[in-house]
C-alpha cells in the first residue's frame, strides 16, 4: 500500500506540473468550459431579447386606415406607406425595410361589406423574426375587424369562444430539475470524466515509454501490479476531479453568471438532496476507475503521445453515445438497462435527480460499474505485465 | 555476485517478420546459452558489436525481461522466482533512459529511494552523502527538464545508487556523454570495485574496457564466444590492438565499431 500511495504522491505532483494535463484535465472543466457555456447562454439569450424587441421597418400598400393605425400604435414598428410595389421590393431587398405588406386595393370596401380581402406580404425567409412578429399583428388586426363587424351584427362575441383553457402543470420541482439537468449531466460525467482521464493515461503510461522512464522504474523492487495500481488510481483521481470540477464549474456558472437561467440555479439548491449528490458521486468513482482501466489497456500498446492520441479520441466519441441515447425520452431504467456500463449511468442520472431511484437498481448499476472498472483494471495489468508491451 | 546460468532469450516471430529475415524460423533467439558469473570487487565488462544482445542480457539480470530458459541468480535470487529481492540488490544505470523532466533531482531520487522502502535516516545520510560527491546540490531544486546532460547524468547516477545496491549494472553507460560526462561514469565504476561492489558493463567502446574491467565476455548474436578474464583477453592480441583482437574473436560480419 505504501508503494501504491509513493506511486501516487509522485504521479500527482508529476502531472499537476504538466500544463497541458493541467488545462485539459482540470481548468478546462472547472473553468473554461462553464464560462464558455455560460458564455455562449447569455449571447444567445441576448441575440433573441434583441430580436424580440428590434425595430421592425414595414413597408405599407393600399393598407386601410384600420391596419395604418394598429401598425402605427406599435412602438416597435416603423411604418412606410408605399406608392408603388417595386419601390418596396427593392427597399426590401436592400434591407432597408424589413417586409413589405400590399393590401388588395379595394380592401376598404371589402371590410365594409364583411367579405374577405388579401394580402401579401413580401420578406425574406432568412429573417426569422419579422414574418412571425407580422403574422402575430395581423392576427389582432383580424380580431379587431371581427369584432367591428359582430358588434354591427348585434352579435356577443362570447360566442366564439366555448370553452375558457386553463392550465394546471403538476411537474413537481425535482422532476422538472431531473428532466432540465438529466439530460445535461451525463454528457458532462461520461466526457469529462473520460478527458479527464485521457492526458494522465497516456502521459502516465505511453509517457513513461516514450521518455524512456519505464526501464528505470521497471528495476525497484516493487511489483508491477503496485505500480500500475497506482498510476491508474492517479489517472482515476484525475478523471473524478475533472467531472467534479465541470460540475461545481457549472453551477458556479448557472448561479453567477447566467441570467436565463435563474430559475433553475434557484430552485438547485433547494431541491438537489445530499442523498442525491452522494449518489451521483457514487457512481463517478467506478466509472472513473472503469475510465482508467480501459484507457490504460489502450494506450500500454502505443509507443509515442501521437500515437496514443490517434488511438485514444475515437474512443471518446464512442463514449458519448451511451450518453446521447439516455436522451430519448422512451429510455428508462429497468433490470435490462442497469446491467449495461456508461449507459446504465447516463439513464439513472435522471432518476437520482428528481428522486425516484430505486436502491436495487442503483446498487445494480454500482455493481456493474465496479465489475467493468475490474475487468479493465485486469486487462491493464495483463498488459502492463506483458515485456512486449513495455519495453520499446 | 551475478551467476548467469545458461540463459536464452527467444522472440516469437509473426509471419511478416520471418518474410522480412527471409526465415522459416518461428521464434529469433537474441541469447543464446549462455553462462558467465560476476564475482564482487571485479568490473565485469559485456562486450559485443550493435544487436548482440549485451541491452537483452542486462535487461535479463535486471529483471525488466524473463528469460525463455535458463537462470540468473543475483547475490543468490532467482530473476525468475525472486524478482522483487533481485530488484532489492541491483543498481541500473543506462545511457538510454531518462527521469522525469517535471520533477527536481531532490524529488526524483526521494522517489526511487521510497520505492526501495529506505527508512528516511539512512536516505537522508546517502543523499547528503551522494549529492556531495556529486555535486548535485547547488542544482537540487531545479526541475530536471532544465538540467544540462552531465548535470542529468549526476542524477541518474546517484537515483541508481541511493540504496546502496551490492550489484551495479551499466547498460553503455558512456554512451552519447561527453568526454567531461563519460570520465565522471568511468571514475564511479571504479570507485564502485573499490567498495567491492559486483559491476557489470556493457559497451562496444574497447579503449573503456580496456581501461576498467577486469573480467570479459564477448557476445555476438546472443552467443557467447569469450569468457575470461582480462589478462587472458591481451594474452590473446599478440601485439595486435585489442581492437583486432575482439574483431577476430567476434568475425568481422558482426562489427559495426
Amino acid at each position: 500500500m505504501k508503494i501504491i500511495l509513493t506511486v501516487i504522491k509522485k504521479e500527482l505532483k508529476d502531472t499537476l506540473r504538466d500544463r497541458r494535463t493541467l488545462f485539459t484535465a482540470l481548468l478546462l472543466p472547472a473553468i473554461v468550459f462553464p464560462l464558455m457555456f455560460m458564455g455562449m447562454t447569455k449571447i444567445e439569450t441576448q441575440r433573441a431579447e434583441d430580436e424580440l424587441n428590434k425595430e421592425l421597418n414595414i413597408g405599407l400598400l393600399n393598407a386601410p386606415k384600420i391596419a395604418i393605425d394598429e401598425f402605427e400604435s406599435d412602438a416597435k414598428i416603423k411604418v412606410k406607406n408605399l406608392k408603388d410595389l417595386k419601390t418596396g421590393n427593392a427597399l426590401v431587398k436592400a434591407d432597408s425595410l424589413d417586409a413589405v405588406i400590399v393590401f388588395q386595393t379595394d380592401i376598404a370596401q371589402q371590410i365594409e361589406s364583411t367579405k374577405p380581402g388579401e394580402l401579401t406580404i413580401y420578406h425574406k425567409s432568412i429573417d426569422a423574426v419579422t414574418y412571425p412578429r407580422l403574422l402575430e399583428k395581423i392576427s389582432l388586426l383580424e380580431s379587431k375587424i371581427v369584432q367591428q363587424r359582430m358588434q354591427k351584427m348585434n352579435i356577443k362575441t362570447e360566442v366564439l369562444t366555448p370553452f375558457t383553457l386553463k392550465d394546471v402543470d403538476v411537474v413537481s420541482a425535482n422532476e422538472e430539475m431531473g428532466a432540465t439537468i438529466g439530460a445535461i449531466f451525463p454528457i458532462i460525467f461520461i466526457i469529462f470524466c473520460f478527458i479527464g482521464c485521457m492526458y494522465p493515461a497516456i502521459d502516465l503510461i505511453t509517457g513513461e515509454k516514450e521518455k524512456r522512464t519505464i526501464e528505470t522504474l521497471l528495476t525497484v523492487p516493487s511489483s508491477r501490479f503496485e505500480i500500475l495500481i497506482g498510476k491508474m488510481a492517479t489517472i482515476a483521481l484525475i478523471g473524478f476531479l475533472s467531472a467534479m470540477l465541470t460540475i461545481i464549474g457549472m453551477f458556479v456558472g448557472i448561479t453567477y453568471f447566467s441570467d436565463s437561467t435563474q430559475k433553475i440555479a434557484g430552485s438547485f439548491t433547494e431541491i438537489i438532496s445530499i442523498k442525491a449528490i452522494l449518489l451521483l458521486f457514487g457512481m463517478l468513482i467506478p466509472l472513473s476507475v472503469f475510465f482508467a482501466g480501459l484507457l490504460t489497456a489502450v494506450v500500454v500498446r502505443t509507443k509515442s503521445f501521437k500515437e496514443s492520441q490517434s488511438v485514444v479520441t475515437p474512443l471518446t466519441f464512442i463514449m458519448v453515445v451511451p450518453a446521447i441515447l439516455a436522451l430519448s425520452p422512451e429510455v428508462k431504467l429497468n433490470w435490462q438497462v442497469v446491467w449495461i456500463p456508461v449507459y446504465n449511468m447516463a439513464v439513472a442520472i435522471e432518476e437520482i435527480i428528481n428522486g425516484s431511484i430505486s436502491m436495487a437498481h442503483y446498487a445494480a448499476i454500482i455493481l456493474s460499474l465496479c465489475v467493468a472498472a475490474f475487468i479493465a483494471a485486469y486487462i491493464s495489468f495483463k498488459q502492463f505485465s506483458n515485456e512486449n508491451m513495455i519495453v520499446n | 555476485m551475478i551467476e548467469v546460468q545458461n540463459i536464452s532469450k527467444e522472440y516469437p516471430l509473426k509471419k511478416a517478420q520471418q518474410k522480412k529475415l527471409n526465415t522459416t524460423n518461428t521464434a529469433f533467439s537474441a541469447i543464446d546459452n549462455v553462462s558467465f558469473t560476476c564475482t564482487p570487487g571485479r568490473v565485469f565488462s559485456l562486450l559485443g558489436p550493435n544487436g548482440a544482445g549485451k541491452t537483452t542480457l542486462l535487461r535479463i539480470i535486471s529483471t525488466i525481461l524473463k528469460p525463455t530458459s535458463g537462470d540468473v541468480r543475483v547475490c543468490g535470487y532467482s530473476v525468475k522466482d525472486q524478482s522483487e529481492m533481485v530488484r532489492g540488490k541491483i543498481g541500473f544505470l543506462t545511457g538510454s533512459t531518462d527521469l522525469y523532466a517535471r520533477l527536481t533531482p531532490e524529488e526524483i531520487v526521494k522517489y526511487f529511494a521510497d520505492l526501495h522502502k529506505m527508512d528516511t535516516r539512512l536516505f537522508k545520510q546517502r543523499k547528503e552523502m551522494l549529492f556531495d560527491q556529486l555535486n548535485i546540490n547547488e542544482f537540487a531544486g531545479k526541475r530536471y527538464g532544465q538540467l544540462s546532460v552531465g548535470m542529468k547524468q549526476k542524477v541518474s547516477i546517484a537515483r541508481s545508487l541511493i540504496h546502496d545496491p551490492d550489484v551495479i549494472i551499466f547498460d553503455e553507460p558512456t554512451s552519447g556523454l561527453d568526454v567531461i560526462t563519460a570520465d565522471n561514469i568511468i571514475k564511479l565504476i571504479r570507485q564502485c570495485k573499490l567498495d567491492n561492489k559486483t559491476v557489470i558493463f556493457s559497451s562496444h567502446i574497447m579503449s573503456e574496457v580496456d581501461l576498467l574491467c577486469d573480467d570479459l565476455a564477448i557476445i555476438a548474436h546472443g552467443k557467447l564466444l569469450f569468457n575470461d578474464s582480462m589478462e587472458q583477453f591481451r594474452s590473446l592480441s599478440d601485439n595486435q590492438s585489442l581492437t583486432q583482437t575482439f574483431i577476430d574473436v567476434v568475425g568481422t560480419e558482426s562489427v559495426e565499431l
